[in-house]
């Protein structure tokens, strides 16, 4: 079963491909599946994520794109994520709904959603995105949930990070926080067609200037007209691998780390291990801070190489 | 339920009452269901590239404009023709009487009217599946 799945997707079965995107976005893994993403896919992706508050024109704004990436010939995977309730677990995931209802071979897009408090963007993105390059995408979009002012999960994973700003967003100040605008790549003005968008393009670019004599572009678009929008593209195109720093593979390699703990603690937990229930039991209690927990536990999985 | 129930909610054909599916896809949600929604004025096509895509185990057609009989069996052949038996479909708007038997001939599972308490849905869907519809 597991094993048929991996050669349809090899043989490019869209239905093997929708299924794995699920699987693996549920962190779940077999051998076959760990196999495969362990290979070196044939051809990288170039991997844009698309943030900015709610609002602002994301989803618009990568519906114009998927036109002008497909004018251009090029097969495009989007992950569309959209907030999870922390109530019910239940969401409403409606970013397809701006992204056009054009259907052609060379375009997948799949809505996932984000566990509200873990960052903007679903769980276990790198492994989805790995899995994606070996289905030999030659463009993946990632749609963020509408991320605040501090929220740089996504950065975590995209080569690219576009942030999206719109006009009469607030006063010069706001550009001087930090957060953000900090891990942005390119700065998109977003509803360029309206009054004041030359101004704020103009506030951005002070701002990054100020900082460090910025390489990051800010460009004009409008996801309503479709204005500005094959420039973008051009730009998200032009950026050489060489300024892009592969983040992909640490960001892997890490996540690896933290779900092999858990995973480990977990187990130790169920196994009512005494150490790990002491430590449970003083962190529950207060009398340990929650850094000084992790910190004993790490240590006592250490002690356990193979729980 | 282990993992949320993934649904494509969808309104297919020249039909711009969207009212009905959106009270429908919030009660879902609240019953922690991940509802995916395309929006208006769908071709069957676009229905189907959906529901494949986002891996749905059920498709929810709402139909107000009385082209329930030529738009349900497109949508359901093109579903077969995409290997996807395994989806379940139901349907809700305004359709008579006459047309709900022919209509869970060809496949569908179950159709909603107006005023069906939002719980008898969210019931229907946490059953234990059905024989899916096929040939």
């Amino acid at each position: 079963m597991a094993h048929d799945l991996i050669a349809r997707f090899r043989r490019h079965d869209r239905t093997a491909l929708a299924r794995l995107v699920t699987l693996v976005a549920r962190g779940e893994s077999f051998p076959e599946l760990d196999a495969m993403l362990a290979e070196d896919p044939a051809m990288k992706p170039r991997v844009v994520a698309v943030t900015g508050s709610g609002g602002v024109g994301k989803s618009s704004l990568v519906g114009r794109l998927l036109e002008t990436i497909r004018q251009d010939g090029k097969t495009v995977a989007v992950l569309a994520c959209d907030p999870q309730s922390p109530l019910s677990g239940g969401a409403i995931l409606g970013d397809r709904f701006r992204m056009g209802s054009s259907i052609y071979d060379g375009l997948f897009i799949r809505s996932l959603a984000a566990v509200g408090g873990r960052g903007a963007v679903a769980d276990h993105l790198p492994r989805l995105l790995r899995l994606l390059a070996h289905y030999g995408f030659e463009v993946v979009l990632i749609e963020t949930v509408g991320a605040g002012q501090g929220d740089v999960a996504v950065q975590q994973a995209a080569e690219v990070v576009v942030l999206l700003v719109q006009p009469e967003a607030g006063d010069e100040l706001q550009w001087e926080k930090a957060g953000i605008l900090e891990i942005a790549d390119v700065v998109v003005v977003n509803k360029g067609d309206l009054p004041g968008a030359e101004k704020t393009v103009a506030q951005v670019r002070g701002m990054l200037d100020l900082a460090h004599a910025s390489p990051v572009a800010v460009l004009r678009a409008s996801a309503k007209t479709g204005e500005g929008v094959p420039e973008l593209w051009r730009h998200l195109q032009s950026l050489s691998p060489k300024v892009v720093p592969n983040r992909l593979n640490v960001s892997l390699l890490f996540d690896r780390v933290a779900e092999e703990a858990a995973r480990r603690a977990a187990q130790l937990w169920s196994q009512h291990d005494a150490a790990v229930c002491e430590i449970v039991a003083n962190w529950q209690e207060g009398r340990l801070a929650e850094s000084a927990a992790v910190d004993a536990l790490l240590n006592t999985l250490r002690s356990h190489p193979e729980a | 339920m282990s993992h949320p129930l993934r649904i494509v909610l969808a309104k297919v054909g020249l039909d711009g009452h969207d009212r009905g599916i959106k009270v429908v896809a919030r009660a879902l949600r609240d019953a922690g269901m991940h509802v995916i929604y395309p929006g208006l004025w769908l071709t069957p096509e676009a229905v189907v590239r959906t529901v494949a895509d986002e891996d749905a185990e059920w498709l929810g057609l709402s139909l107000l404009s009385g082209a329930h009989m030529t738009l349900v069996p497109r949508v359901l052949q093109l579903l077969r023709d995409a290997s996807l038996e395994h989806v379940g479909v139901m349907v809700g708007g305004i359709i008579p009487e006459a047309d709900i038997p022919k209509l869970r001939e060809m496949g569908v599972a179950k159709v909603f009217g107006p005023g069906t308490p939002l719980d008898e849905i969210v019931g229907f869907l946490r059953e234990p599946r059905q024989v899916a519809h096929g040939s």
